[in-house]
């Protein structure tokens, strides 16, 4: 919202005080000012000139040559184009050098031959309206030399003020609101207004019925006898610096009230509203054509003010299209009403139609106010025009009460909640300075609240509070410390494990973490097949296909390889977030949140004759169970998952269960390659990719399993290495488990280091290398025992079809 | 001088003098070989008076000694001469490159979410979690913002249904009414996460991002217990005091309200940050609304507390200047890998 300081100070008297002191104490007691800016600065530098000739170009029709004065020794000549331009008129002068908004400098020239030493502006050049039939002429005495702003008062400054600051606050919807504010800052007198009803003659009150509860109150003055014609000079500048544009002097009267007293309000032709005013809400769904030539499809509800025939405004925000104030009938009617906010607020915010009007509405207007708005129309209009009749009755009804109201407090409630040191009369100096008046009671005052301030704002002993802390300034509270007995929150198990899994993935992972949005792309759902799957959708999303809330983590990941891949060679990347998954049971209608860890390595594959088996699967596979193992829960059993997610690669996909049947602790698999494919893991971004997930509540719950100390052997043991030679079909685990039988106890920390096929061993073989260390509490163990275990194992493999490999 | 001290004396010179293990294999030969000075003095002690051959052989070990002693000195002195002579002259490039050190990361969020969880915990704050996806209840209703009121439109919400029964949830504070119902006064909480509002984005907005509300709820909570509690955030945050200022500002579950801005740490005239202000807009806080509190099942005449709003990515961006908010969630590598 634009707010003059010039208009302000119609109000309350602001000499003495600097635009930017304004600002800055509006910003501490009151609202957010965003900026502050001088009105029109360019009208500075324009001069008042007096059109001493007007002589025709010698050789262009339609161009003027003129001497103008501008208070130097010498008048200036002008090339001037206006029709209207003529001697004797005083006239707006830029001259060589000023700069015209558009960066438009003014150069001396030759125009058609002759020289022109400046340009005589009309309004439009100068930005302070649209006219532009011809040069804009001055009143008669204004001071020749004299910059225009000087001579017409334009000087002012702007300030912007944040309107969702002002959002509590509709009395700070008008300037006169506003400057109430100032004046309880700096302790000033609002000036008088008259906002006495006007002496009307005694013609009957217009017909006004009201159909629905949404309208509480519709005041109408019938105006009679009204001229056209543009609003006096003092209120299109005040419009202007406010930022409306001058349309037409009733338009500009109209805008004028509700800026100034926060009022909305409307003129018809009367002719426009034959057989009396009705509103209404629409019966049916309807259209309507609203007065910027917009069509609009209104529903059943929707608040219409009607005349007998048709509907001719959408109630509080916007009038129709045919009952624009014409230029023919000298008869109005204003209207001055009271709609229900949400009502207003609702048609508005559905149809995208924001105005001037509906935004105030919707803060919940003071009730009393249209009468005082009404009665402030009709004393300017008649200022303006003296020859303006008010013929009839004034029209007011509707049920609507006043809602001044009363609030008890206590000066040790506002000190307790401040925590300042204030005595009761200062606070009851603030609060009276705000126009809320107190009587004493036992303890207490009573506070009066004023209709403009008690629809909405000020309901409760702490909104006062506020008001005596804002303006004593919260910056003259002094801070105090929080006292309480110290307890340790209570141990955060989700928490703890979520910085433990962190903290081992960033670190012996190496593995980088990634935060990503909770929205994922259809495509990339449809990559996976998952658009059929149920999601949490919003219904107003970004951009089109991206309303899916995701359902699980992983995806997020996958959507970042191609181009993660694209800037390593090696990428890991993990995240821990939340996933959700609509849950048509549940009674609140809130989805199943679920805690997860994904994972995704990727990395050049191994050459396809590469001896050793090398996968990003293993490593995974390695990365997650020393994952759990960090964070001692029990040790999972990992199986070929038979029920592989789409992500998967269908053989290469393995399962982690806490217990043999639990639910899923974990997923892991190569990323199917399909998938890779489309999402663009191709060609040379091809990659050996291994993804995995991890469900932090299942994590959350399992059996810990503390990993303890062992003591440190007090004999030496041996390292061995072994080689098993068997059939493909053979699964590790089975040759682990021959050698863990054949140590009888002593085998301690085996590692396969080589899985190796080739042609050497003959098709379908593969041999399985170990490291491993024989290691006994008791003794120390000697060669014997080392061949012996290696017998027992050579005999334990020869019985299973498999073979100790001896070098 | 005796001649032990003169031969004596002339050995040492000559020790001092071997620059290189030959030449002091020569002294060595000289004095204490077969032929040589010691054997000589030696060999003449026979013909010596008996009274004296005592101590011209004492005399002549004591020489022997001591000129051993003076070998053994200068031959290890020579071989770290020569040693150091090898090291130095190997050379060695100062600026060839430590070995390239494979590392992962935390996201810079988490890192400075860690840092104020760690904080808040030390002062008696319990972390909690809410919903991302969130009842309308709880992100509006019961935070004083009933339905067609218009600080609805400032939070530009993502609707999950078309009643708005359900939302993404526009800020943590939420979490205050989750927080009331599951804890039992006095107490103070922190919740961080993600919030979402359904705007275009650009280097300033995102759709998506991270806040951390705080609530303490007590006995007699005042505005000087907000401000103090503030300060110490800051002191906490950027490690040093800075000023503060509270003005007003609206939000329908706290009364009042304000927003408080805290004098930019980055310049004292004014830069790009604070937008030549000298202060930066950092978070909205208030005296929870008795409304709030009923809903929380919380009775206000007993009760009171504070709340505020920390926007944990703008904080993570003034950490770090990071001059794109989309970074955040991007997923690019080169930005994660600097963390
Ligand atoms: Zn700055």
């Amino acid at each position: 919202m634009l707010v003059s300081i010039k208009w302000l100070g119609r109000h309350v008297d602001l000499e003495g005080l600097k635009p930017e002191q304004i600002c800055e104490d509006l910003t501490l007691s009151t609202c957010e000012v965003e900026g502050l800016e001088p009105f029109a600065p360019h009208m500075a530098s324009v001069r008042v000139g007096e059109v001493l000739s007007r002589e025709p170009h010698p050789d262009a029709d339609k161009l003027s040559l003129c001497q103008v004065a501008v208070g130097e020794e010498e008048p200036l000549q002008i090339v001037c184009g206006a029709p209207n331009v003529d001697a004797g008129q005083k006239v707006a002068v830029a001259v060589v050098g000023t700069r015209l908004p558009g960066d438009f400098k003014i150069k001396k020239s030759k125009i058609r031959g002759v020289e022109s030493r400046g340009m005589i502006c009309s309004v439009r050049e100068l930005e302070l309206g649209d006219e532009h039939d011809g040069i804009w002429v001055l009143p008669p005495d204004a001071q020749v030399g004299t910059s225009v702003a000087e001579a017409l008062d334009m000087e002012d400054w702007v300030i912007e003020i944040d309107n969702k600051s002002l959002t509590h606050r509709p009395d700070l919807w008008g300037v006169r609101g506003l400057a109430a504010e100032l004046g309880a800052i700096y302790d000033r007198p609002l000036k008088p207004l008259d906002l006495t009803l006007p002496e009307v003659g005694a013609d009957p009150a217009f017909d006004v019925r009201i159909e629905t509860p949404a309208c509480s109150r519709y005041m109408g003055l019938v105006l009679d006898n009204v001229q056209g014609g543009p609003s006096p000079a003092w209120m299109r500048h005040l419009l202007l610096a406010a930022g409306q544009r001058p349309i037409d002097g009733l338009v500009d009267l109209s805008n004028f009230v509700m800026l100034d007293l926060g009022q909305p309000n409307h003129v018809f032709d009367l002719a426009e509203v034959p057989g009396g005013i009705v509103v209404r809400e629409a019966s049916e769904a309807c259209k309507f054509t609203t007065l910027d030539g917009e069509e609009r499809a209104l529903q059943a509800g929707d608040m219409l003010v009607c005349s007998a025939e048709q509907p001719v405004a959408l109630a509080g925000i916007m009038g129709g299209l045919d009952s624009r104030v014409g230029e023919t009938g000298s008869r109005r009617l204003l209207e001055v009403a009271t709609f229900h906010p949400a009502t207003v607020r609702r048609t508005s915010s559905r149809l995208g139609l924001r105005t001037d009007s509906s935004a105030r509405f919707e803060k919940h207007l003071d009730p009393t106010l249209p009468s005082k708005a009404l009665a402030h129309f009709a004393h300017l209009l008649t200022q303006w025009q003296p020859d303006v009749r008010l013929p009839a009755a004034i029209s007011d009804c509707g049920d609507w009460t006043d809602p001044a109201m009363e609030i008890e407090l206590s000066g040790d409630h506002v000190r307790r909640a401040l925590g300042v040191d204030l005595t009761d009369d200062a606070i009851r100096s603030i609060l009276e300075r705000l126009g809320l008046g107190c009587t004493e009671g036992e303890g207490t005052w009573t506070v009066a609240i004023p209709s403009a301030r008690a629809t909405k704002d000020l309901t409760i002993a702490q909104d006062l509070v506020e008001e005596v802390g804002r303006i004593h300034r919260y910056g003259n509270v002094p801070e105090a410390a929080l006292i309480a007995d110290v307890v340790p929150p209570p141990v955060d198990a989700r928490r703890n494990l979520v910085r433990r899994v962190q903290d081992r993935l960033a670190g012996s992972g190496q593995m980088h973490e990634v935060l990503s949005y909770s929205f994922q792309s259809d495509d990339l759902l449809e990559t996976l097949g998952w658009t059929t799957e149920p999601h949490v959708e919003v219904i107003n999303p970004v951009a089109a296909g991206m309303s899916r809330v995701r359902r699980a983590v992983l995806p997020s990941l996958l959507g970042l390889l191609a181009e993660g891949r694209r800037q390593s060679g090696d990428l890991r990347l993990f995240e821990v977030g939340k996933a959700y998954v609509p849950n048509p049971d549940a009674e609140d209608g809130q989805p199943t949140e679920r805690h997860e860890l994904a994972l995704a390595w990727a990395k050049p594959a191994a050459a396809a004759d590469a001896a050793f088996d090398d996968s990003r699967l293993l490593h995974l596979r390695g990365a997650l169970q020393d994952l759990f193992a960090h964070l001692e829960i029990e040790a999972p059993t990992w199986t070929l998952d038979d029920q592989p997610p789409s992500w998967a690669h269908p053989a290469r996909a393995l399962v982690a269960r806490l217990g043999d049947s639990g639910p899923p602790l974990a997923r892991l698999a190569d990323l199917h390659p399909e998938v890779a494919v489309a999402l663009g893991l191709e060609g040379e971004l091809a990659c050996d990719v291994a993804v995995a997930e991890v469900s932090l509540d299942q994590a959350l719950g399992a059996p810990q399993e503390a990993s303890g100390y062992r003591p440190i052997p007090r004999f030496p043991g041996v390292k061995l290495d072994v080689a098993v030679l068997t059939a493909e079909e053979t699964h590790a685990g089975d040759v682990q488990a021959l050698i863990e039988k054949a140590g009888k106890g002593l085998v301690r920390d085996l590692e396969l280091f080589d899985l190796y096929r080739g042609e050497s061993l003959g098709e379908g073989r593969k041999s399985l290398a170990y490291h491993l260390q024989l290691q006994s509490d008791k003794r120390t163990l000697s060669d014997k025992d080392c061949a012996k275990f290696l017998d027992r194992l050579e005999r334990g493999l020869g019985e299973s079809g498999a073979e100790l490999r001896r070098s | 001088m005796t001649d032990l001290e003169q031969i004596l004396s002339e050995a040492r010179a000559k020790v001092a003098a071997a620059t290189q293990a030959e030449s002091l294999r020569a002294v060595d030969r000289e004095y204490l070989g077969k032929e040589g000075v010691v054997a000589g003095l030696l060999a003449a002690i026979p013909t010596l008076e008996p009274s004296e051959r005592r101590a011209a052989g004492q005399g002549a070990n004591e020489v022997k000694t001591a000129v051993l002693e003076a070998i053994e000195e200068r031959k290890s002195a020579l071989a770290r001469e020569a040693l150091s002579a090898q090291l130095s002259g190997e050379g060695f490039d100062p600026t060839l490159p430590g070995a390239a050190q494979r590392r992962g990361s935390l996201h810079p969020i988490t890192q400075v979410t860690r840092e104020l969880e760690d904080l808040f915990t030390s002062m008696g704050y319990s972390v909690l979690d809410g919903p991302e996806v969130e009842l309308d209840h709880y992100n509006f209703e019961a935070l004083n913002i009933p339905v067609d009121h218009p600080a609805r439109d400032s939070q530009d919400t993502f609707f999950c249904d078309p009643e708005g029964h359900l939302v993404m949830r526009t800020h943590t504070s939420p979490v205050q009414v989750r927080a009331m119902e599951q804890l039992e006064p006095p107490f103070r909480a922190v919740a961080p996460g993600k919030v979402f509002r359904q705007e275009t984005t650009d280097a300033s907005h995102e759709h998506t991002f991270h806040q951390m509300e705080g609530l303490v709820v007590g006995k007699d909570i005042s505005v000087g217990h907000l401000i103090g509690a503030m300060k110490t955030l800051l002191r906490g945050i950027f490690g040093r005091d800075l000023d503060v200022r509270l003005r007003p500002g609206y939000f329908p579950f706290v009364e009042p309200g304000f927003e408080l801005d805290a004098r930019c740490p980055f310049c004292e005239k004014g830069c790009s940050v604070c937008k030549r202000t000298t202060w930066i807009e950092l978070l909205p806080c208030g005296l929870v609304h008795p409304n709030v509190l009923r809903m929380g099942g919380i009775d206000p005449d007993e009760w009171s507390g504070f709340a505020f709003g920390l926007g944990l990515s703008r904080l993570v961006m003034l950490r770090y200047g990071i001059d794109d908010v989309r970074h955040l969630l991007g997923g690019d590598l080169r930005f994660l890998e600097q963390f």
